[in-house]
């Protein structure tokens, strides 16, 4: 099991050595949210915790 | 003449974008089936989880490095499948330790609803509005390279907060990738359907799985 998981690390490491030269790109020459557009971004992701939450609690009122 | 060529240019390209979404969501439609149904015979047949992370592995290992060499060939939608039902299989001693669980079908159930609504809501609110939400890629690759750390941390330690506040991450994540790879087809971004499918297949697996771990675990009083 512990190979496994040294496994998924490598794995996971290669990913992110993979993905920092692109979220560095995106991040210099990629487009910008105009803050209305990260407001609707933030309510929906709002919304998406919110649901979490219930179906929290409906579970533990089951 | 030449006011008309624009007009076809932007008519060609909207069919072209509602080929690539309708062969998405079938291409999707199909992975899910499949994968959940190798989750079912994983369960039947108990596979071990040893062998249940190393298919999870391998079914990564292909989605990164076998797939994109053929995802412009009808031969990638043999890896498709291949990739996603491993990773069906993997989930299978997942479900099974949750079933277990004294309200484990109801929690399983509730994972599998919420993980549908999510994916209901996010997609369905892109497809209405078409609003682009490429501006989130920074956000997103960032969030995703601090939650891969995470998740590296927590395979060699004991923190059952840390993998709780990874969970939590992750459904917000894959919900933020959600808005942005379904806007991504919509606008034209992607214009392949196999990348797209796995894009949205691994957006809702994860949103499943750290769903269901985060209702095992604060699911009981």
């Amino acid at each position: 099991m512990d190979v496994l998981k040294i496994v998924w690390a490598v794995l996971l490491g290669f990913m992110i050595w993979r993905m920092i030269p692109v979220a560095r790109e995106w991040l210099k020459n990629g487009p910008r949210g105009t803050s209305s557009e990260w407001l609707t971004t933030a309510l929906l992701l709002g919304g998406v915790i919110l649901f979490v939450l219930f179906l929290i609690s409906s579970l533990r009122a089951s | 003449m030449a006011g008309s060529t624009p007009i076809s240019r932007s008519s060609e390209s909207i069919l072209a974008t509602n080929k690539v979404l309708r062969n998405t969501y079938t291409l999707l439609a199909m992975t899910l089936f499949f994968s959940a149904l190798m989750a079912v015979v994983s369960m039947a047949i108990n596979v071990p989880p040893m062998m249940a992370m190393a298919s999870s592995i391998a079914g990564i290992v292909i989605m990164m490095f076998v797939l994109p060499r053929f995802e412009d060939s009808t031969a990638g939608l043999g890896f498709v499948f291949l990739s996603t039902g491993l990773l069906g299989l993997g989930l299978g001693p997942m479900i099974s330790s949750y079933l277990s669980l004294p309200n484990g079908p109801a929690t399983v159930a509730t994972a599998m609803a919420g993980t549908g609504g999510i994916f209901l809501a996010l997609s369905g609110y892109v497809l209405t509005t078409k609003k682009d939400f490429s501006y989130m890629g920074g956000f997103l690759m960032v969030g995703l390279i601090v939650l891969f750390g995470a998740i590296i941390v927590s395979l060699f330690t004991q923190m059952p907060a840390l993998n709780l506040a990874i969970s939590a991450g992750m459904i917000l994540l894959m919900s933020g990738f959600l808005l942005f790879d379904t806007s991504r087809i919509i606008n034209g971004g992607e214009t392949n359907y196999i990348r797209a499918t796995v894009s949205l297949f691994i957006n809702i697996f994860n949103i499943f799985t750290s769903l269901l771990h985060l209702l095992g675990v604060l699911g009981d009083e």
